[in-house]
């Protein structure tokens, strides 16, 4: 990690692109693409020019880690009043000096979103002014390196192939008795993690049990007053029948927890946002006819980027519930995030989403907090009426959970068949997030609970509009030339033929077709398909019968 | 186009050589204001502008820009002059104001005849 800090000087015309030209530096360094050192560089200057606009002094500071450049500018000056009035191209209120030297047309902060994959902007009137953006050095490295949230314990594993079976991208392998994970597959749905009766498939960052006792790496709760933890909803009802939301919330306030966020309230601002969005007129937004879909599952916008690009513009563009909570938060505040695969990969990918300004949080699965809230907890609270039913509005919502069942509903909405829905809300997850495998509870038993319980948002919750597009994922290439893919193709195309194509399974791919295409790229032998073999060993066995029968 | 041939043919008087005996330049974006400006800046593009003023070298520097060239017969500070041999960009002023000096780039650009009238 490399790190640059600049001090800029309010006024200082004569210095411009000093700062902006220290970055310039650090990217040739390392070699970065031009085309992103030119979009880093427009980005930079206009924050610097900012500074000098507007402000007494401030500082860019830029760090270059994990593939991508994060700036942060942080001014001392008058501050934004209204910032989306400020971001509307055109809007400027440079100085009539400024304006001479051909600055001030108000296309400063267009342009710095413009040109980065995630931009934040807050603004205290008499104080000043904080931008930060990430630029993503090679945007193609975000999949297809690792970038995914499940962790393999290979010794665990002993060749059940459930996971093959339930993996809804055929993501999976189990060759040699490891399972692998096919990076440009997998949507961190977390199928497999519930699917693996033995614990070789787990969520990166949770402890591994082995034969040799739990991994010491296990991370502990450590509750402190400036610590953020942010939960999701679901975690509040896992502690048992009687015990609400309420009580697990204070307990952690008793722990030293003073700053909770459930996600509960980001959720239902998203819900209303997308409602909002839906009600635009079509030629505004998607496809006529055809439904919105909510962002409120990373797993199954992963799953609509990977297997549904045609979905893509239908996808309405605002941040998770969890991703929205955790922007927005003060930059040096530590925060302990309790997270599911999908989730986890959003944040810490350093993906579109990801806010950098933040530091990069702790993480804890689920069951850390079950066991640090479980013990502490006595008698039971009081559950009591159930929440207000559904606004008129989110009646239009049509929710739908488990890939199975989503699969089915995205292929009808590409076949044109929901155009009488006005929102999909999907979730990986059967029973929505209630229905995570890592939570212990049942879904609707979950769901019930929290539906009972009597936990109003304690603080005040917006959608957060995403800053970069979705786009499709590139999918598996056979081979960077064309021509050797084309060939590789027909040589899988013929071997598949070749094969049974019963696809049982037991070769630890999840279909022929799969298989096939592992042993042309060399992920496989052909001695995997056990059913070829037998059928060889057969016919050899019926030659040798013949012969013999002739002598 | 290489661009001291550019600078030729359409009447304009270069102040500071280029990067590369072979400086070139395929796009062309005239404007006024910075942003503008370094919004269409590239490795391939010459920047026309009335702002002769170190922020345009400055800025050129910054996004690979190999030409820039003033209009209007404006004469650059000797700072600007400085900062472009400093960074090796090629700074042009042209007779024409930054309408007439567009056409001619274009019809220089696009094959035509490129003799000022």
């Amino acid at each position: 990690m490399s790190v640059v800090s600049y001090k800029i000087k309010g006024g200082d015309f004569e210095n411009d692109g000093a700062a902006s030209r220290c970055v310039k530096e650090q990217l040739k360094k390392v070699g970065a693409d031009p085309a992103v050192v030119r979009r880093a560089m427009v980005a930079a200057y206009e924050a610097e020019m900012n500074v000098v606009i507007h402000a007494c002094q401030g500082e860019l500071r830029a760090s270059l880690h994990d593939g991508q450049l994060d700036v942060d500018v942080v001014d001392e000056g008058p501050g934004i009043p209204d910032i989306e009035v400020a971001m509307t191209p055109g809007f400027s209120t440079a100085s009539a000096e400024a304006r001479q030297l051909g600055f001030g047309a108000g296309m400063g902060l267009p342009n710095i979103k413009k040109n980065s994959d995630r931009f934040a902007i807050e603004s205290t009137v008499g104080k000043g002014t904080r931008i930060s953006f990430t630029i993503m050095l090679k945007p193609q490295a975000l999949y297809g390196s690792g970038q995914h949230a499940v962790h393999v314990v290979a010794q665990n594993c002993n060749e059940c192939l459930a996971c093959i079976r339930v993996c809804p991208t055929q993501a999976l392998r189990v060759f040699r008795g490891k399972p692998q994970i096919l990076d440009y597959l997998c949507i961190d749905c977390a199928a497999c993690i519930g699917a693996c009766p033995t614990g070789a498939l787990i969520l990166d960052g949770m402890p591994a049990v082995t034969d040799q006792g739990a991994d010491s790496a296990e991370v502990a709760l450590r509750p402190s007053t400036d610590t953020v933890l942010i939960i999701p909803t679901p975690c509040l009802v896992q502690c048992g029948a009687g015990v609400t939301p309420e009580q697990v919330l204070s307990e952690l306030a008793a722990m030293g927890f003073t700053d909770v966020r459930v996600t509960d309230p980001w959720e239902a601002a998203l819900r209303a946002s997308v409602v909002e969005y839906a009600a635009l007129t079509p030629g505004q937004r998607v496809p006529a006819g055809a439904p919105v879909i909510s962002p409120v599952c990373p797993a199954i916008v992963n799953l609509i980027e990977t297997g549904f690009p045609l979905l893509i513009p239908n996808i309405a563009p605002f941040l998770s519930g969890m991703e929205a909570a955790h922007t927005n938060l003060d930059a040096k505040r530590p925060m302990s995030v309790v997270l599911c695969p999908c989730q986890r990969t959003a944040l810490l990918s350093g993906g579109p989403t990801a806010n950098s300004a933040v530091a990069k949080p702790q993480i804890i699965v689920p069951s850390t907090l079950r066991a640090a809230v479980m013990p502490r907890l006595q008698g039971h609270g009081e559950l009591v009426e159930p929440r207000a039913p559904l606004a008129e509005a989110e009646r239009s919502v049509l929710q739908v959970s488990g890939l199975r069942n989503v699969l089915k509903i995205l292929e009808a909405v590409e076949d044109g068949l929901a155009g009488d829905v006005a929102v999909l809300e999907l979730y990986a997850c059967q029973g929505g997030c209630f229905g995570s495998p890592l939570l212990g509870v049942e879904a609707s038993l979950a769901a019930y609970r929290w539906n009972r319980s009597r936990t109003r948002p304690q603080s005040r919750a917006e959608a957060v509009r995403r800053g970069r597009a979705y786009s499709p994922r590139r999918g598996l290439r056979l081979d960077a030339d064309m021509t050797k893919a084309i060939a590789k193709l027909g040589k899988i195309n013929k071997l598949t033929r070749g094969l049974p194509c019963s696809n049982c399974g037991i070769c630890g791919a999840p279909t022929c077709a799969a298989l096939a295409e592992d042993i042309i790229l060399g992920r496989a032998t052909r001695e995997a398909c056990l059913r070829q073999q037998q059928n060889a060993d057969r016919r050899n066995t019926g030659t040798t019968g013949d012969q013999e029968k002739a002598t | 186009m290489k661009l001291d041939e550019l600078a030729k043919k359409i009447g304009a008087e270069v102040l500071t050589p280029g990067r590369e005996v072979t400086v070139e330049a395929d796009q062309v974006y005239a404007g006024d204001r910075i942003s503008d400006l370094l919004n269409a800046a590239g490795e391939s593009v010459l920047l026309l502008s009335n702002l002769a003023s170190g922020h345009l070298t400055r800025v050129a520097e910054l996004m690979d820009v190999p030409g820039i060239c003033l209009v209007g017969r404006q004469r650059p500070d000797t700072a600007m002059i400085e900062t472009a041999k400093e960074h090796r960009t090629l700074l042009m002023v042209s007779p024409a104001g930054l309408f007439e000096t567009c056409g001619r780039v274009y019809r220089c650009l696009t094959g035509g005849t490129c003799s000022s009238p």
